[in-house]
């Protein structure tokens, strides 16, 4: 049995079939170098939690999800953003998000 | 808020130095520990520390004597828990600390996370802590809850499923942060009401105050004077929401189903309900 702990930049794609997921994956730039410090929160259309990680120190990120509307939350701190996204079972989404200093 | 079981950063600081106050941070991979760490703190890993090796159970009495033995706590210390993921393995640690009887155990308000994003010091350096003779109580069952209870509940209980809105309907196998899994059906327990863990905590990981937690539960209809069992996935993000009821809100009669999903949507026979309504028994 696997825990429901989250992987630091998110799980690998290594040996993941990936016609069986929705991928939302990214980077997270404060300013004009990678957000070394922080999570990236996926909420669902409704605005509900769905998942969190911590990103790693290079600002990366990555969901498992199905098709449809999602919003990531950058968090680092003092500063926080929303992004919204589409996503599609099958396909790897590349999202990068920039907090402006 | 104001209660013996949670912590804030400020007293943790003034705690730090305390050698009777045992710092524990608790995560499923330690590597968020050996990176780097609460000063003092040691660390416990959900899995390889808490978790049977071979059966799907936790360690036994012994067991959990032998390891705190190790670690260098003691019976009359104050263990404070925290870890990432929002302090969902914490949590759990926690409950399992209440379930072997330990006298003493408090948790750090919004973890590691709410630690890193208010900036605070977290240090590499590993402490070591003179080994001791710890002796555990025998597991409190009143606090858990096996399948059986679960299955008597249906109906006539409160059951609290604390995962993701789309996890409870089935349309999610799994919480995003992990890939979506085949071999399990989707659903929750027929009855169930759905109160994300999620609603219980701000942004930064701390809990709400005492009002909004009254108000969350209260809202959702869920009558607190029945026996409540809450489950999840695995069992850490219902020990989170096991913790706001037991311990924020007092109430006595609730307890943490630990097989939660990962066993329920495994067993032939039982009824599943699918969808955003909780069903009928």
């Amino acid at each position: 049995m696997s825990g429901c702990g989250a992987v630091v930049g998110g799980v690998s794609l290594d040996n993941i079939d990936i016609s069986t997921q929705a991928v939302i994956q990214g980077v997270i730039t404060y300013g004009d170098v990678p957000a070394s410090v922080g999570y990236a929160r996926l909420l669902d259309r409704n605005d509900e939690f769905v998942a969190e990680v911590p990103i790693s120190k290079q600002g990366e990120f990555r969901f498992f999800t199905v098709s449809g509307d999602w919003t990531i939350v950058a968090l680092i701190p003092g500063s926080n953003s929303r992004t919204q996204v589409t996503a599609e079972l099958g396909k790897v989404l590349d999202v990068d998000i920039v907090i402006p200093k | 808020m104001s209660n013996q079981a949670l912590v804030d950063a400020e007293w943790a600081l003034a705690h730090l130095d305390d050698a009777k106050v045992v710092f524990i941070e608790v995560d499923e991979d330690t590597e968020a520990y050996a990176g780097n760490h609460i000063r003092n703190a040691i660390a416990l890993n959900w899995k390889t520390d808490l978790q049977d090796p071979i059966r799907r159970d936790f360690v036994n009495k012994q067991q959990f004597e032998a390891l705190l033995s190790a670690k260098g706590v003691s019976n009359d210390d104050t263990v404070v828990l925290y870890g990432g993921n929002n302090n969902w393995f914490a949590a759990y640690a926690f409950w399992y600390f209440k379930l072997y009887g330990h006298g003493d155990v408090r948790l750090l308000d919004g973890g590691r996370k709410k630690w890193e994003l208010d900036g605070r010091e977290l240090v590499s350096e590993v402490p070591s802590r003179a080994a001791t003779t710890y002796v555990a109580k025998d597991q409190d069952r009143s606090i858990r809850a096996f399948r059986e209870d679960v299955l008597k509940a249906i109906g006539t209980q409160n059951l609290v499923d604390v995962r993701s809105p789309d996890e409870y309907a089935g349309r999610l196998l799994a919480p995003a942060h992990l890939p979506q899994e085949a071999a399990r059906i989707g659903g929750h327990i027929p009855t169930a009401a759905n109160i994300p863990w999620s609603k219980a905590a701000n942004e930064d990981g701390s809990f709400k105050s005492i009002d909004e937690l009254k108000a969350l539960y209260e809202g959702a209809g869920v009558d607190l004077n029945k026996d409540t069992i809450a489950y999840c996935r695995i069992g850490e993000r219902s020990a989170h929401s096991w913790f706001v009821l037991h311990e924020l809100l007092g109430v006595k009669n609730v307890s943490n189903y630990d097989g939660s999903w990962t066993e329920y949507g495994s067993l032939v026979g039982v009824p599943v309900a699918v969808g955003d309504e909780p069903g009928d028994a």
